[in-house]
């Protein structure tokens, strides 16, 4: 029946279909198209008009692990429709792509994302729907995205993070559709701990937030990523330190969507003064702790007029710290190298 | 003997305690200075207008190019997946391939020096560059000097290495095809030691060459390049492919998927819509779709009937 399938005109495309239905389920999944033809090269690249350099190189064996995975590659590059195609257009985020959303059993959309976005301190337009000044500024989707990636946990054995076998084991007592199981178990392990360490968290704050001249324009009074990482807890996410609060941990409302983020002087933020003590005092963090506590200066800067105090005291420990050592530098130095010209002299012999 | 042993510990003992005080100078007088300077310069530059204002400055060599190449580390918990970082690009790299130190032509024309063709063949070009030596399609030795020899090269060290291709992902070897010629009745890779010598004074010397003696330079450098660099067609064949691809490492599965009716249908369709100059050398527009209609191929479907295409002549920019 097969053989009779294959023959007579178009048959080569009936056999590529034949090969796609015999694909495993997670091949099947995003490359549809084939688009995997060219894109799996990872020198399909140029340099735009721009001087910038475009890579539409798609790794394979990452995106299988990716929250996309799969979505199939038409499903967000929705402008290509044929082989060869144009340079593709930009991918719409917001648009709704072809996954059914289980619970709703509708298609799925990231359109939610946008309406937290425009009420929040990271909008384009301001309160009455005027574009805001340097809106041009303002975070979209790959400014803080990449392809989101699995962080899978084990649960059962926590010697070593990743998939724990015992677990999928136990998923493959009913369900049988591997691809399924590991994205499932993928899917509500990732979801249950941070979706990126506190470090790559506090990087994507501040590709912006440590913007010299950005920090400037929109009036902000500390650069928000390096300040964090002069403090204890950014220390600690320095040495990937999972448990240890990152910039989202104290600027989004618990419960809420990272995108409901809004300014400090917002009563629904959570860096409201008003607010602020239900940061720190939170069960996971320091339980019990005063108002006072979390009104600290949370970004110091090593910056004599925002930050003296802070100023003057790392100043004190860098005096005292290259007080001391440098001149027993010296000492050494000059000690050694009378050692080496045990005879040598400024003064002539007589 | 042993006094100089002495005397060259002692030596090595200066230099650790120099650079431990270095190392010291940074980590507490040098932030001192440093932040004194910011803080000068800052009151000095900005006034309140300049605040309001986003300022264009013309970037510097340094701030385009140096420092536009940087890393990122992603801690997925089981693995750090660390890559370049390209800005805008949402698709995760996941490996380097790393640069080619050793082709004289890229050390002008960089590792995606094919910009100036037909926008949308630009980047398969580029692609292939990532394991095809320029040579291999820019010159195509004649006559004695024609041997059909290719061998794979290592983008790091040059030296001629086996088949890097094995079951490794396509187009992720650290290695480059590069032709062999015969010269004085030995056959030797194209881009001898005396070509990247005569390269490598050229580009040192640049800056004090009279424009005579540049245009000579770049003759002598380009007269291995062919008018007529090689196409698609000619390796992209079941007929004779130029390049001896199981001789090259490759199996005989990824001979037939390279030489296959789906790659050759695809060249054969971006010929007739996106390289309208292979087929008309000298004419400038593209043909037109509705005067010479080609069926365009949906996603999937990648090997329906395509028209046959006629002979086609070769010519495609060169560069190299």
């Amino acid at each position: 029946m097969l053989s009779n399938f294959l023959r007579g005109p178009h048959w080569s495309f009936r056999a590529l279909l034949v090969a796609f239905c015999l694909m495993p389920g997670w091949v099947l999944a995003a490359d549809m198209g084939n688009c995997l033809l060219c894109h799996k090269y990872p020198g399909l690249s140029r340099i735009d008009e721009g001087g910038n350099m475009k890579l539409m190189f798609v790794n394979e064996d990452i995106f299988n692990t990716s929250v996309h995975s799969k979505v199939k590659c038409e499903g967000c590059h929705a402008d290509i429709t044929k082989i060869p195609h144009e340079p593709a257009k930009p991918v719409d985020c917001l648009a709704v792509c072809h996954i059914i959303e289980p619970t709703s059993e509708q298609k799925f959309s990231h359109k939610s994302v946008k309406t937290f976005m425009d009420e929040s301190v990271h909008s384009k337009v301001d309160k009455e729907g005027n574009l805001k000044k340097f809106n041009e500024d303002m975070p979209t989707c790959k400014d803080c995205h990449d392809n989101p990636l699995f962080r899978p946990l084990a649960f059962v054995k926590k010697v070593r993070p990743g998939i724990a076998d015992d677990a999928m084991g136990r998923c493959r007592v009913c369900h049988e559709k591997e691809d399924f199981i590991f994205r499932f178990y993928n899917h509500i392990t990732t979801r249950l701990h941070k979706s990126r360490s506190p470090l790559n968290v506090a990087q994507a704050c501040g590709k912006c937030h440590d913007d010299k001249e950005l920090v400037k324009r929109h009036g902000l009074t500390v650069m928000a990523g390096s300040s964090y990482q002069e403090t204890f807890h950014g220390k600690a996410a320095n040495l990937l330190d999972e448990a240890i609060p990152d910039c989202l941990d104290c600027h989004v409302v618990k419960g809420k969507s990272v995108h409901q983020m809004y300014g400090n002087d917002d009563p629904r933020s959570s860096t409201h003064p008003d607010n602020r003590g239900a940061i720190c005092n939170s069960i996971d963090c320091h339980p019990g702790a005063s108002v006072q506590f979390a009104n600290y200066q949370v970004h110091p800067m090593f910056d004599m007029d925002k930050s003296p105090v802070v100023y003057w005291f790392t100043t004190f420990f860098y005096v005292l710290t290259g007080g001391t050592l440098l001149p027993l530098m010296f000492i050494l130095f000059f000690d050694l190298l009378r050692r080496l010209f045990p005879n040598a002299s400024f003064t002539r012999r007589r | 003997m042993k006094k100089l042993l002495t005397k060259l510990y002692i030596l090595a003992f200066m230099a650790l305690v120099v650079y431990f005080g270095v190392i010291i100078w940074n980590l507490t007088f040098a932030h001192i200075i440093h932040e004194y300077h910011e803080r000068h310069a800052a009151n000095m530059e900005h006034s309140e207008e300049s605040l309001v204002q986003k300022e264009k400055v013309a970037k510097s060599f340094e701030q385009v190019i140096l420092n536009s190449e940087t890393r990122t580390k992603q801690y997925l918990g089981y693995r750090v997946l660390e890559q370049q970082y390209i800005e805008g690009h949402f698709h995760h790299i996941g490996f380097d391939v790393g640069p080619d130190r050793h082709s004289y032509c890229s050390s002008c024309h960089g590792d995606m020096p094919h910009d100036s063709v037909t926008k949308d063949l630009r980047a398969f070009l580029n692609m292939h560059a990532f394991f095809i030596g320029c040579q291999t399609c820019h010159s195509r030795p004649e006559g004695e000097m024609a041997t059909g020899v290719y061998k794979w090269y290592a983008r790091e060290t040059g030296e001629i290495i086996p088949s890097p291709v094995n079951d490794a992902p396509p187009g992720t070897y650290k290695a480059k095809i590069i032709p062999f010629v015969m010269e004085k009745g030995s056959i030797v890779r194209i881009d001898s030691q005396a070509k990247r010598d005569f390269v490598e004074q050229y580009r040192l010397n640049e800056k004090e060459l009279t424009e005579g003696q540049k245009s000579k330079s770049k003759n002598i450098i380009h007269n291995i390049v062919s008018k007529k660099p090689v196409i698609c067609e000619e390796c992209h064949s079941k007929e004779k492919p130029l390049l001896p691809l199981a001789d090259l490492g490759y199996s005989e599965r990824r001979v037939d998927s390279i030489t296959s009716t789906e790659v050759v249908g695809m060249i054969k369709n971006y010929t007739k819509f996106y390289m309208p100059k292979m087929l008309n050398p000298g004419v400038s527009h593209p043909v037109d779709p509705a005067v010479d209609p080609v069926e365009p191929v949906l996603p999937g479907q990648l090997t329906p009937s395509v028209p046959e295409v006629e002979s086609l002549p070769p010519a495609v920019g060169t560069e190299g």
